[in-house]
């Protein structure tokens, strides 16, 4: 395989973050395994990968399900540092859960100590529409603030739940892209460009 | 001073020469007198005479010798230089400012190279902080750090227990029981096995490896290297496996002459050990006892062993060779069991919920280890990859688990609509049974036979086994109408029995019928 670095596909790792019970797990699963869970229960951490399309380009998807919940705050950096993408999930029927991505969002900064890390606000539940609490209008202003975009997800109807996902994606893709042109504009380390390019292609 | 007198100094003239020599050297005002001294002494005289000549030339040679003497000389000169004016008075000064002159000239010379030495130090030492650096920056991506400050040898046994964690339940550190599987599987044939010492960069480089918690196959390595790693953890230890405060009662125990006495109070102190120095020391002599039991083909018996291992286990041959006499009495239930590492991705997850749930607790404790490493500072590439992957067999292995759960579940749901829908076809039995087989009959011949033949074999085979094979294909039989033999046959009751034996005895006489018209 060291041979070959074209045949070893990308992998993107993703983060899923948001209070606890706005849907995080349901996003994953709906994503990995086309299922809707309904019974709730509180995850502590899971992770998956997937063999997936992008554009044509077969990857890899790491995805990472974090607990919502603070009693899991302590493993919760190990994870962060290790993400090269988030998607931040709160619930439009809950504003509880919105404001609480206000935090999130300043820890992963803190954390990964980038402000364009790729980064995706998701409003979810949105099959819920006549239990919403949190305006569209409100919550894509934010994420205008933020300069990051702004989805509503339903993972019951599997409504954007690829889109999710595969947005968050490009724009990994596209972070790494960058780096590896800037490093290689370096061109300094022959090894560290080789290395980029294993992970690259 | 004895030395002092004339006698002596006949005797020993070379010591008295050297004694004249020192004071001389001790004391400057003293030379005039030593120069009588020489003269007017003759019996010492010749003998003296050359020594001091031959010292002096020495001491001249160094004077006027290589610039490389130069610092002896700067000691000697304050004494040589009095010695040198009784001999060489005129030149011996302008020879001294000559090189008094040189000195300077070499010594501000020796000051530059000096100064360019420091220069490459300087230069040295900011390659060497470069170099650190790298080696900084390669630690924090390789975690060659962990071996520094999480070491598993060289620790308390709690801590080395807690750096090397085995995640299967048995608290050792992971190198012991590595060390002692290997032994067990490989070593107790080997002569001599824990006489012989292995090289010790061979395990010096074992515990590397296993300081750093890098992946370890012993099988690379042979017998002796793998007991004196053994040897060397055992050593290593800041307290002896008997701690610090049994170990006299552990000697006494050892010592006591009634074997029955002696038994029961070494029982007694093993069991006053903490936990996990019980453990080691229950496993240690557990294993050193297997080995002893081969001592026709390994030639170790019980004296050489405790010989061998008394000063690794900083005790007396006298108390490890009572232990290994009484180990099936201290230690009856240890049990050396292999320690299973957790499962990688690349490994096959296990189908047997009982598997999965051992090994779903094996990763969460070594997820938690990889946690509390992380949090102490050990982070790189590698080791968020395997964070991420472990986490990732434990997803799976709980959703396997869950899917496990809930197949069972419906198996049982399956079994108790079985009963019930039993029940209820008992009774619809009789009104349905002709109905189906009618249309069954519809079906072509060929698919009738068989099944006929089938069932036929199948009612003859105990109810209990037809159930079996059934409740599994009782959904879709329920659906199909197209398998209507299967259904009596299925139920246990003799009505149900007979009802389907009818119907059979029908079928064949219908099929008879069929044949004959053909």
């Amino acid at each position: 395989m060291s041979k070959k670095p074209v045949t070893q596909p990308a992998l993107h790792k993703v983060i899923m973050v948001g209070s606890g019970g706005v849907g995080k797990s349901a996003l994953t699963l709906q994503f990995m395994y086309d299922e809707f869970v309904e019974d709730y229960e509180p995850t502590k951490a899971d992770s998956y990968r997937k063999k997936i399309l992008l554009d044509g380009e077969e990857v890899q998807i790491d995805i990472l399900d974090t607990a919502g919940q603070e009693d899991y705050a302590a493993i919760r950096d190990n994870y962060f540092r290790s993400g090269e993408g988030f998607l931040c999930i709160f619930s439009i029927t809950e504003d509880e859960s919105f404001q609480a991505t206000q935090d999130f969002r300043e820890q992963i900064l803190r954390v990964k100590n980038d402000e364009n890390i790729p980064f995706l606000l998701v409003g979810n539940k949105c099959d819920l529409e006549e239990r919403r609490k949190v305006t569209y209008q409100e919550a894509s202003d934010r994420a205008k603030q933020w300069g990051v975009t702004y989805v509503e997800t339903s993972a019951k109807t599997r409504e954007h739940v690829d889109k999710v996902f595969f947005d968050l994606m490009r724009e990994i893709r596209a972070r790494k892209m960058e780096e590896n042109k800037t490093n290689n504009g370096r061109g300094k380390d022959k090894n560290k460009r080789k290395k980029i390019k294993c992970v690259i292609l | 001073m004895d030395f002092e007198s004339p006698d002596v100094m006949k005797d020993f003239p070379g010591l008295y020469a050297s004694e004249i020599h020192k004071t001389k050297s001790n004391d400057p005002e003293y030379s005039d007198d030593a120069e009588k001294v020489t003269k007017k002494d003759i019996l010492i005289g010749k003998r003296k005479d050359k020594k001091d000549k031959k010292d002096k030339e020495r001491g001249y040679a160094a004077l006027e010798g290589e610039s490389s003497a130069e610092e002896s000389y700067e000691v000697r000169s304050p004494s040589k230089s009095k010695k040198s004016k009784s001999f060489k008075f005129p030149t011996k000064s302008r020879e001294k400012r000559e090189k008094s002159r040189e000195k300077d000239k070499e010594v501000t010379e020796k000051k530059k190279d000096k100064d360019k030495r420091t220069d490459k130090k300087i230069e040295k030492d900011k390659e060497k902080c470069k170099l650190e650096k790298k080696e900084k920056r390669i630690k924090s991506e390789d975690w060659c750090d962990i071996g520094e400050v999480l070491p598993i040898f060289g620790v308390s046994l709690k801590l080395a227990i807690e750096h090397g964690r085995c995640h299967d339940g048995i608290d050792l550190p992971v190198p012991v029981r590595a060390c002692i599987e290997y032994i067990e599987d490989y070593g107790l044939s080997f002569e001599n096995v824990y006489k012989v010492s292995g090289p010790k960069s061979k395990v010096l480089h074992l515990k590397k490896l296993y300081n750093q918690r890098e992946h370890v196959n012993l099988l690379d390595y042979d017998v002796p290297t793998v007991t004196s790693l053994l040897k060397m953890f055992l050593r290593d230890l800041p307290e002896p496996v008997f701690t610090s405060d049994l170990l006299i009662r552990f000697e006494e125990a050892g010592a006591i002459l009634n074997v029955a006495v002696r038994e029961k109070h070494l029982k007694i102190l093993v069991g006053n050990l903490p936990e996990s120095n019980r453990l080691l020391l229950s496993w240690i002599i557990v294993h050193l006892y297997n080995v002893t039991l081969n001592e026709r083909c390994n030639k170790m018996n019980v004296q050489n062993i405790a010989l061998c291992l008394s000063s690794t286990l900083q005790t007396s041959q006298r108390l490890l060779t009572s232990l290994l006499f009484h180990c099936p009495a201290l230690f009856p239930n240890t049990v050396l069991e292999h320690y299973v590492y957790p499962l990688t991705s690349t490994s096959q997850l296990p189908d047997d919920p009982e598997v999965m749930e051992q090994e779903l607790l094996k990763q969460e404790s070594l997820l938690a280890q990889i946690h509390s490493e992380m949090n102490v500072g050990f982070i790189s590439k590698q080791r968020e990859e395997l964070l991420w992957e472990v986490q990732r067999i434990i997803t799976q292995l709980k959703r396997k688990l869950k899917t496990a759960h809930k197949d069972r579940e419906m198996l049982f749901e399956k079994i108790d609509e079985q009963h019930v829908e039993e029940t209820v076809e008992n009774e619809a039995e009789r009104s349905t049974t002709p109905t189906i087989s009618s249309e069954a009959e519809v079906q072509s011949e060929c698919v009738e036979e068989t099944r006929v033949i089938e069932t036929d074999a199948t009612a003859e085979a105990p109810v209990s086994d037809a159930k079996l094979s059934d409740s599994s294909s009782c959904e879709k039989s329920s659906l199909k109408e197209v398998e209507p033999p299967e259904v009596p046959v299925s139920v246990p009751e003799n009505k149900l029995l007979n009802n389907a034996l009818a119907l059979l005895q029908i079928k064949n006489t219908f099929l008879n019928n069929l044949k004959e018209s053909f």
